[in-house]
Order: C-alpha cells, then sequence, then structure tokens
C-alpha cells in the first residue's frame, strides 16, 4: 500500500483480496446456514416435541437439521429444550463449551425463554440467556413443531447476514 | 472404592441414549456391569411448592408438564382430588369423555415408548412408524382441546368444551388405522424381528420379589405376573361400564415390558370404541366457580396412569390454595430398582432395560 | 381390616382411628417412637410404603405415611406428629424397603433426619444447595429466583 498526504489507497491486490474475503465469507456462511447439525438437549415436555420436529410430519432433514450422534463435538446448533434447574446449569455450560466454533443456540419453549409457568420455583433458572447467549427464541409451552422450523429459518437468515451472537462476538474463524 | 481393574463410567444426565435427565454412574469390569448407582433430581421443578402458591383451577398446566407424555392422565387425576375434596359431582357425560380421553393419552404414550424403545435398540424405523401413529391422535387431540403435547382440556367440573361434531368417527377412523399397524406391522417390525428378540428376550428379569420389595406399580409390574391395575381393582371414571382386559406377562423380561405395553394400547383401544358408543347426550360440565375454598381435610386419590399409579395427598385448610400437594409417582419406585437390575449385565444392554422401564424424569423429580 | 383391629388392641391408648372405611383408613399414632413396631405391624397385611407426605404445620411437622398392598385398592394413612426441637424418627426401611427414597426426600425437602436410614443424602437437590425448600418458612423470593446455581458443587 503506497502512503502520500497521509491519505492511503487500496491497491489491486487489497480489492481482490476483499472482494474474494467477502466471496468466501458468503459461501462459508451459505453452507453454515444450510447444515446445521444440532445437539439435542431435551430435558423435559419440549424434546417431545422436539422429537416430532425430527420425525415425519414436519420433517427437519429438508431445512439441513439433521439429527445424527448427538455429540457436542460435531454440533453446530444447540436446541436447549426443556426446564433448565441450577442443578441443571453448570451441566449446560460444560456441554456448550465443547462444542467447536462457530455454534448457535436456540432456546426452545416458555421456560428457557423467561421461565414461564415455572416464574416462581426455587429452582429453575428464568430464561437460559443468563447464562449463555442466544441466538434464537422460540416461545410456547410447548411449541409446535412448525416453530421449530421458523426458528430455524430466523436463524439461517441471521447467519446468512453474519448477524448471530457467535458471528458478533468475534468468536468466529473469518477466511 | 473403585478395584483396579475396573472403570466408572458417567452416563448422563445429557446422554443421547438416556431418557430424559437420568444419570447413571456404573462401575464397569470388562464390559460387564458389577455396580450401578442413579442419580436423579435434574428436573427437580419444584411442582409441590408452585401447588402452595395457585389456586385450585390454576394448578392444571403445571399438571400437565409433570408426566409430559400423558398429561390428560395427570389433568384427570388432579381434577379428581379437588372435585373429592370439594364434593363436586360431574355430569355422566364428563365421565365418558374423561374416559376417552385418558384412554387416548395412554395410547399415545405408548406409542412414544415403543418409538424410543426401538431408537434405542438401533431401530430408526420404529420410532418414524410409531410417532407416525401418534400424530393421527395428535391431530384428535388437537381438534378436541386445541393443545398437542400440553392439551389443557380437563377443569373442575368437567372439561372446557365438549366434543365437537363429528370428531367421534375421527377418533374412530384413526383407532382403526392404529389397531391395523399395531396387529400387523409392529409384529413384524418388532416380535417377529430375531434381532429385537435376542436383545430383548431373558434381559433385565424383574421378579415378583423384586416389584414387591421396590413398590413398583403398573405396566412394568404386570410384566412381572402381578395382575393389579386400578381400572379394574379400585374403578373411577367408567371403567366399571366398560370390558376389557389386563395384559399380564410372567417372564418380567423386557421383551414382557414391551409386550403388555403394547397389548395395553389393544385394550385402550377397545375401551375407546365402547365408552364412544355409550357416550351419554346432556352436559358435559358443572358450573363450578373459578376460585373455590375447601374445608379443612385431607384426600387421598390414586388413579392408574401410563407409567403405573399416579396418587395425589391433598391437604386443604379451607383456604382458596392448596396447604400441601404430594405426588406419588410410579417411576420414582421404579427406578430405585435400575441400582440391582443393571449388576451383571452388558453396558449395551443397560440402556435397553432402561428404556424399558419408560421413565419420564418430569414425573420422578417433579 | 385385620390389621387395624390388631393395632387398636395392641396400642391402647397410644393409637387413634380417625376415619375407617374400607379404602382408606387413617390412624394417628401419639408416640413417634412406637413407629417401627407400628410399621412392623402393617407389613402383615400391606406390602409397599406407597408415599410419604410430611405437612409442615410449624412448629409441628405431620408425618403421613401411606402404605397400600397388591392384593386389592386398599390404602392406610397413619399420622405421626414430630416435634421441631427433635427433627428425627426412626427409619422404617428395614420393614418396607420401598421406604428408602421417600424418606431421603423427606430429608431432602424438609430436613427431617432418619435415624438408621442405610442412605441419608440428599436426592433431589445437590449437596450444597442451601435450605429445605418446602418448608413454609423457605419463602421464594428475588434472590433465589435470580440465582444461577452455577457455583454449585459439580
Amino acid at each position: 500500500m503506497e502512503e502520500s498526504n497521509g491519505f492511503s489507497y487500496p491497491g489491486l491486490y487489497e480489492i481482490v483480496f476483499m472482494k474474494a474475503e467477502k466471496f468466501i465469507n458468503t459461501v462459508l456462511n451459505w453452507g453454515r446456514s444450510n447444515s446445521l447439525w444440532p445437539l439435542t438437549f431435551g430435558t423435559s415436555c419440549c424434546a417431545i416435541e422436539m422429537m416430532t420436529f425430527g420425525a415425519t410430519k414436519v420433517d427437519s432433514d429438508r431445512l439441513g437439521v439433521l439429527f445424527t450422534g448427538d455429540s457436542p463435538r460435531q454440533s453446530d446448533l444447540i436446541l436447549v429444550s426443556g426446564t433448565i434447574t441450577k442443578k441443571m446449569a453448570r451441566r449446560l455450560l460444560n456441554v456448550y463449551e465443547q462444542m467447536p466454533d462457530p455454534k448457535y443456540v436456540i432456546a426452545v419453549g416458555a421456560c428457557n425463554v423467561s421461565g414461564g409457568l415455572y416464574h416462581d420455583s426455587y429452582n429453575t433458572i428464568e430464561g437460559i440467556d443468563r447464562i449463555m447467549p442466544v441466538d434464537a427464541f422460540i416461545p410456547g409451552c410447548p411449541p409446535r413443531p412448525e416453530e421449530f422450523l421458523d426458528a430455524v429459518r430466523v436463524l439461517q437468515k441471521l447467519i446468512k447476514e453474519n448477524k448471530s451472537k457467535a458471528q458478533k462476538n468475534g468468536n468466529i474463524r473469518q477466511a | 472404592m473403585v478395584k483396579e481393574n475396573s472403570i466408572r463410567l458417567n452416563i448422563g444426565p445429557v446422554h443421547p441414549a438416556m431418557h430424559g435427565v437420568l444419570k447413571l454412574i456404573l462401575d464397569v469390569e470388562g464390559d460387564t456391569i458389577t455396580k450401578a448407582q442413579t442419580e436423579i433430581g435434574f428436573l427437580h421443578r419444584a411442582s409441590e411448592k408452585i401447588a402452595e402458591m395457585r389456586y385450585f383451577s390454576n394448578y392444571y398446566p403445571i399438571m400437565d408438564k409433570l408426566d409430559y407424555v400423558s398429561a390428560l392422565n395427570m389433568e384427570i387425576l388432579y381434577a379428581s382430588v379437588v372435585e373429592k375434596a370439594a364434593g363436586i359431582e360431574i355430569p355422566p357425560r364428563a365421565v365418558y369423555i374423561r374416559t376417552i380421553m385418558a384412554e387416548i393419552q395412554r395410547i399415545m404414550s405408548h406409542l412414544v415408548f415403543i418409538g424410543s424403545f426401538g431408537e434405542d435398540l438401533g431401530n430408526m424405523t420404529g420410532f418414524i412408524w410409531a410417532l407416525r401413529e401418534r400424530e393421527l391422535l395428535m391431530n384428535v387431540v388437537e381438534k378436541i382441546s386445541g393443545g398437542r403435547l400440553a392439551p389443557m382440556y380437563i377443569c373442575n367440573g368437567g372439561m372446557f368444551y365438549d366434543f365437537p361434531q363429528g370428531i367421534e368417527n375421527e377418533i374412530l377412523e384413526a383407532l382403526s388405522i392404529i389397531e391395523d399397524k399395531v396387529k400387523h406391522e409392529y409384529n413384524a417390525m418388532f416380535t417377529k424381528n430375531q434381532i429385537f428378540l435376542s436383545r430383548t428376550k431373558g434381559i433385565g428379569v424383574l421378579t415378583k420379589d423384586m416389584v414387591k420389595k421396590y413398590g413398583i406399580t403398573g405396566p412394568i409390574a404386570r410384566a412381572s405376573g402381578i395382575r393389579r391395575d386400578l381400572r379394574k381393582v379400585s374403578p373411577y371414571l367408567a371403567y366399571d361400564k366398560v370390558d376389557f382386559n389386563i395384559p399380564v406377562e410372567n417372564d418380567g423380561d423386557t421383551y414382557s415390558r414391551f409386550v403388555v405395553r403394547v397389548m395395553e394400547i389393544l385394550e385402550s383401544i377397545k375401551i375407546i370404541r365402547q365408552c364412544i358408543k355409550d357416550l351419554p347426550a346432556g352436559s358435559s360440565k358443572t358450573a363450578v366457580p373459578w376460585i373455590i375454598r375447601i374445608p379443612k381435610k385431607d384426600t387421598f386419590v390414586k388413579q392408574e396412569s401410563s407409567r403405573g399409579e399416579m396418587g395425589i395427598f391433598l391437604v386443604t385448610d379451607g383456604a382458596d390454595k392448596p396447604y400441601r400437594l404430594k405426588l406419588r409417582s410410579p417411576t420414582f419406585f421404579a427406578i430405585r430398582a435400575l441400582e440391582e437390575l443393571l449388576v451383571n449385565i452388558r453396558v449395551a444392554d443397560a440402556f435397553v432395560i432402561v428404556a424399558s422401564i419408560d421413565p419420564v424424569m418430569g414425573e420422578v423429580d417433579r | 381390616m385385620v390389621t387395624l383391629d390388631k393395632l387398636k388392641s395392641g396400642f391402647k391408648g397410644e393409637l387413634e382411628v380417625l376415619t375407617e372405611e374400607p379404602k382408606l383408613s387413617i390412624i394417628r399414632i401419639k408416640n413417634k417412637k412406637l413407629i417401627k413396631k407400628v410399621a412392623w405391624q402393617i407389613k402383615e397385611e400391606f406390602d409397599i410404603l406407597y408415599a410419604l407426605s410430611v405437612v409442615d404445620y410449624t412448629p409441628v411437622f405431620e408425618l403421613n405415611y401411606i402404605f397400600s398392598n397388591y392384593r386389592n385398592a386398599d390404602s392406610l394413612v397413619l399420622k405421626v406428629n414430630i416435634d421441631e426441637k427433635d427433627f428425627s424418627i426412626d427409619s422404617i426401611t428395614d420393614t418396607f424397603n420401598s421406604a428408602n427414597w421417600e424418606e431421603r426426600e423427606a430429608y431432602d425437602l424438609f430436613g427431617i433426619k432418619f435415624n438408621g436410614h442405610p442412605d441419608l443424602r440428599r436426592i433431589l437437590l445437590p449437596e450444597d444447595w442451601p435450605g429445605h425448600p418446602l418448608r413454609k418458612d423457605f419463602k421464594v423470593d428475588d434472590e433465589i429466583r435470580n440465582w444461577t446455581g452455577l457455583d454449585l458443587k459439580f
């Protein structure tokens, strides 16, 4: 880069590089958003609707959400479905920390959004955004399986626009 | 504590093969389990404390989420306790509708069991099929109540809405499909499948003495040769007016526990058909005010839920909220038997045994 | 019920029958030290401890032992009062094995000590959870609601 009079102009190499970077990031995000392999962190009622989400009627596979091995090491997305109690909170974080970056979080059900029905219970966490970053919330007690599809669509849009929590916090490898 | 050549395995609470958030601590020598411990409480949501803060009519949603796979059974149980304590009579049509809903829920719960049991054995097709059949009844429940998993249908004095017009035919249609599939397809998939048989027969034998030692009830006890079903022993709702059998197996292994539940689906279909045939006309609800006060007394009611005998011990003191509500859950007792059941078996079979108990942790931890 | 008549004659003055119905009888014993003897008598007719419900009438706690059997649907409720100053009672696990976890739960949520229990630990809550939540003096306030529990022992 040549410098004269305090101004700096990007050279041809930089321009090509910036274009390429943008292009590569777009391609990467497209790939990320269309192969969201979930870690099904099901603790209670919402987990049963999550099962329906993976079964025939709603069929998560068509959005690239493949219910595979349920291992945190191979997942991009954690579906926290069901009430998280105080005894469970550390274990949830432990699993979350084992996931490779970039990782996305969907909080399923009223309990994980704001405490829901159990807002005056002594042993639940009122919304998991108190302990971890959350990209999409699904309200409902329990939500319908179709709402899972909606949340995945929202998350895909966020990833494509580079707006997910993981991308904002810089926990992501750029090209 | 742990021997030199043995390993301590911590399985759960987050494990794909675990049903809900159960934790197993296994001491393993080679591939054989020498000692098993269970840890529960990961889903303790304080349902009993919340009961002391809610009006009697406002507690139904919490009952739904106790045993979330058979929510209607829980609602009906709670309604029976409150109505017995407050001395509310419900009209005969409401009794029959409740019986139908309880049995629909029992079928749905057992279908989830079949699906997840198949999934644990590596039989993914069984899982997809069972949930496909369950969806037929889900649609019916949705048309009746407006909700799917947590229908919120029952209230003090009856139910919120009567059956919509023509729903009886839809129920019968769904039932005939399910009966056909269970009798033919599921036999081919499970009970005539050599792989399934060799993985379940003779595994995890629960003897009659063990059942009595641990206080286990429900389908698990019936698979061990104990002929006890509260629907027959002390009939409630409309169970004394219908004709049905109690399926009992004598072996007490995982295979028997599976077969008992499959047979129960067929018996439930029989019950629903008879109830729809005799469904009385008239009102489906006794008008009860939203806030009721119940004088000081103790009430105890137990009913047969999908997993065993669920009971509620209700203590009231004249206020509009319960003074104390104790939930007696069946799987809380059955889970304890795992500590004895899992000893001297292979690790791969442990998951089959846990699945055959069919625990729902919402109800164990409360 | 056969057992009920036997109990009445065996524990004269100490035992009081509150209701006597075929499906559900409720009895009360006045001295908590008798619980093991009474449980042993009850074992003749009832197979299992069905549930154990503790009710907080501070300063007195009422224990409701509910027994049941596998032959019919009869239940028996046995009430025992224990005082807050002497907060313990004999365990009945050696008579009724199914009482094991129910007593652990009562210890967990109310803090009642069961003498002679083989494994008296907390069952639903972690070991270092503060307090016994089902007691009436435990109020669910903002402090406990906002606590995330991340500092609990793993």
